[in-house]
């Protein structure tokens, strides 16, 4: 019995490493390929893809563990330190969003996946008025929602169609 | 696979969204000066109406700041993302240049601030 509880958190740990590797690897493919289309601050978020993965799969603590550990080695290898800082915040803020709109049960993941955009939009865009010690960036602050927006549906989408098709019990 | 939930948290989002964007198009009228703040502090101010070229250098990053026929515009940063240098004209007070790696803000205000000038 014992064991097998063993067995169970060893594959829960051996599995976070892997979306860590994987979000860690998005993070990468979005700092080389920017899609921002221009607009400074826009994107669309690929590690989320894991992320909201881990939510569902895993769970809230694995999934904060994963996020932060993307969050700090990312910043470490590409991002920079200030990179990092605005990471966190919106990476922070938009998964305590979801976990909290995922418990209420009332949201497909479609709906959370798109408050997660927002609300990370919104977290980075706090770093950024508390940096430069100005208001003035939030005339900003609705171009982020819209596009935290519409990248949090698409990004829900295909999370949805990758939980679809991945067994009922992943750990066994 | 999408919920009633979800359609109206997205009407909400909706509506807050465009509902910032009208009050900020409310506070859109032509400015008279130009404000320059570094790291959260003044910096200096000039008015619109006069054209210059101003140079601020702060721990060590240069930004080349221009008012030129009642518009301001950020003409050189050496910051990496390049994009206060992008974002072109200003002249209205509800908008601002915004260099973040640099900690620089250039900010247009109207009438109101000038008394506080008069005052000092």
């Amino acid at each position: 019995m014992n064991s097998k509880k063993q067995v169970a958190a060893g594959s829960r740990i051996a599995l976070s490493a892997m979306m860590a590797a994987l979000a860690l690897i998005f993070s990468y493919v979005e700092a080389i390929i920017p899609f921002n289309f221009g607009i400074p601050g826009v994107k669309l978020g690929i590690a989320n893809l894991v992320i909201l993965t881990s939510l569902y799969v895993l769970s809230f603590r694995y999934t904060l563990s994963i996020n932060v550990i993307r969050i700090l080695v990312a910043g470490l290898l590409f991002n920079g330190f200030f990179g990092a800082m605005y990471s966190l915040a919106g990476g922070l803020l938009s998964l305590l969003v979801m976990a909290l709109l995922k418990k209420t049960g009332l949201f497909s993941v479609v709906g959370i996946s798109m408050a997660g955009g927002v609300a990370h939009n919104l977290g980075q865009l706090l770093v950024a008025a508390l940096l430069v010690s100005t208001g003035k960036l939030f005339f900003y602050f609705p171009v982020l929602l819209f596009s935290g927006l519409i990248s949090g549906i698409l990004i829900g989408i295909v999370t949805y169609l990758i939980l679809k098709r991945l067994p009922e019990r992943p750990l066994g | 696979m999408i919920r009633k939930a979800d359609i109206l948290l997205a009407a909400v989002l909706i509506a807050a969204g465009l509902a910032v964007s009208w009050l900020l198009a409310a506070g859109n009228e032509p400015g008279q000066m130009v404000y320059i703040i570094t790291d959260g502090k003044e910096y200096a101010y000039y008015p619109l109406s006069e054209d210059r070229t101003v140079t601020v250098q702060q721990e060590g990053h240069i930004n080349k700041i221009t008012i030129k026929d009642g518009k301001v515009s950020m003409v050189f940063s050496d910051c990496h993302s390049q994009d206060c240098v992008q974002r072109g004209k200003i002249s209205k007070t509800s908008q601002s240049i915004i260099c973040l790696p640099n900690k620089v803000v250039v900010e247009i205000r109207g009438d109101s601030q000038e008394y506080d000038a008069i005052a000092q």
